[in-house]
């Protein structure tokens, strides 16, 4: 709500179509709540732990107690778990991916209860759109795929990556010199930076239109026909939303599934 | 401001990432395109390849999010 007063406080509705604050960073920095040991504990780090604790909370509700037949949340939660296991883990990584699944569950359910915050009313806020949190969780991935890769083949996998024996010898240096590039450095950059831009852009869209949609709106009676233009914006900003949900769901199952591709690609590099 | 090339800025850097998304935008048509394409010719093959589609999806798209990414960095 602190979002939608400082845009309302600003908005020249006479001569703007779009209502945005002075400066983005608004949207996404909170004020420094309380400060514990040198850590400031800002909105967003409550978030992130209301996130994790929705996670463990929906684990252990939904799969508490097997019962003959199943509570219907139940259902739910195990077609989640079941996906993440066999959808992701074994399909992609085979049946060594029985030793990830509990990396890959904790991520999918901790970012789809992140990314989930940005359609959730009252909090609106995706935790996912901080650069730290992806960031972090992209990081831990890479150690992981580079820790596999150099335990399952020694020192052959950045060998090989570099210098690759498939290739004709002419092209050998560039392939190679792309594939390390790639592999070593572009990953996880770009597995970070795609959910945060998602995350941003959702996040940015959804309180452009929503605000500005409330802002014309409750300014019909000063700027006549043209306030109508804020039924438009918040017909639109409705709109987003639902996609928004989409969008959510999506990215959480892909950064889990590229985790596992990555994974997968370590394990059996050759190919 | 007037006539200084910073003030051009935030402009340029529109121009910029609405040209940098062309790219991933043709891409992603086509793998999602090929993707119904498969999927048309051989539905026992769907999960297999709806995978191999987002995850094609994914890695074309992270260019223009890049683009997005830089565009606020330039523009701020």
């Amino acid at each position: 709500m602190a979002q939608l007063i400082v845009a309302t406080s600003e908005c020249d509705v006479v001569n703007e179509v779009i209502c945005a604050p002075a400066n983005v960073n608004e949207l996404f920095e909170f004020p420094t709540i309380f400060t514990i040991g040198g850590f400031e504990v800002t909105r967003t780090i409550i978030l992130m732990f209301l996130a994790a604790f929705v996670a463990v909370a929906i684990l252990y509700f939904g799969l508490r107690g097997q019962r003959l037949v199943p509570t219907k949340f139940g259902v739910a939660v195990e077609g989640l778990v079941s996906f993440v296991r066999d959808g992701i883990a074994r399909d992609v990584i085979g049946p060594e991916g029985t030793k990830y699944v509990p990396y890959l569950m904790a991520m999918f359910f901790f970012l789809l209860v992140g990314n989930l915050f940005e359609v959730t009313p009252l909090i609106n806020f995706p935790i996912t759109s901080r650069m730290a949190i992806p960031a972090f969780l992209a990081l831990v991935t890479y150690v992981i795929f580079m820790f596999v890769g150099f335990a399952k083949n020694n020192f052959r996998y950045l060998i090989d990556t570099a210098w690759p024996k498939a290739v004709p010898i002419g092209l050998r240096w560039l392939v190679g010199l792309i594939e390390v590039f790639s592999i070593f450095i572009l990953r996880p950059i770009t597995l970070a930076v795609r959910l945060f831009a998602n995350m941003v852009a959702g996040h940015l869209m959804l309180t452009l239109l929503l605000t500005s949609g409330v802002i014309f709106i409750a300014a019909i009676p000063e700027i006549g026909l043209k306030g109508s233009i804020g039924v438009f914006w918040f017909g639109l900003g409705l709109f987003m939303f639902l996609l928004e949900i989409l969008i959510g769901v999506l990215q959480a199952y892909i950064f889990t599934l590229l985790t596992a591709i990555y994974i997968e690609s370590s394990i059996h590099f050759e190919h | 401001m007037e006539g200084s090339i910073e003030a051009l800025v935030p402009a340029l850097s529109l121009i910029g990432y609405g040209l940098g998304a062309i790219g991933p935008g043709i891409g992603i048509g086509i793998v999602a395109g090929n993707a119904i394409t498969a999927m048309a010719r051989q539905p026992e093959m769907q999960g297999t390849i709806r995978t191999t589609m987002f995850l094609g999806i994914a890695l074309t798209e992270a260019l223009a999010l890049i683009g997005f990414v830089l565009f606020f960095i330039a523009s701020a």
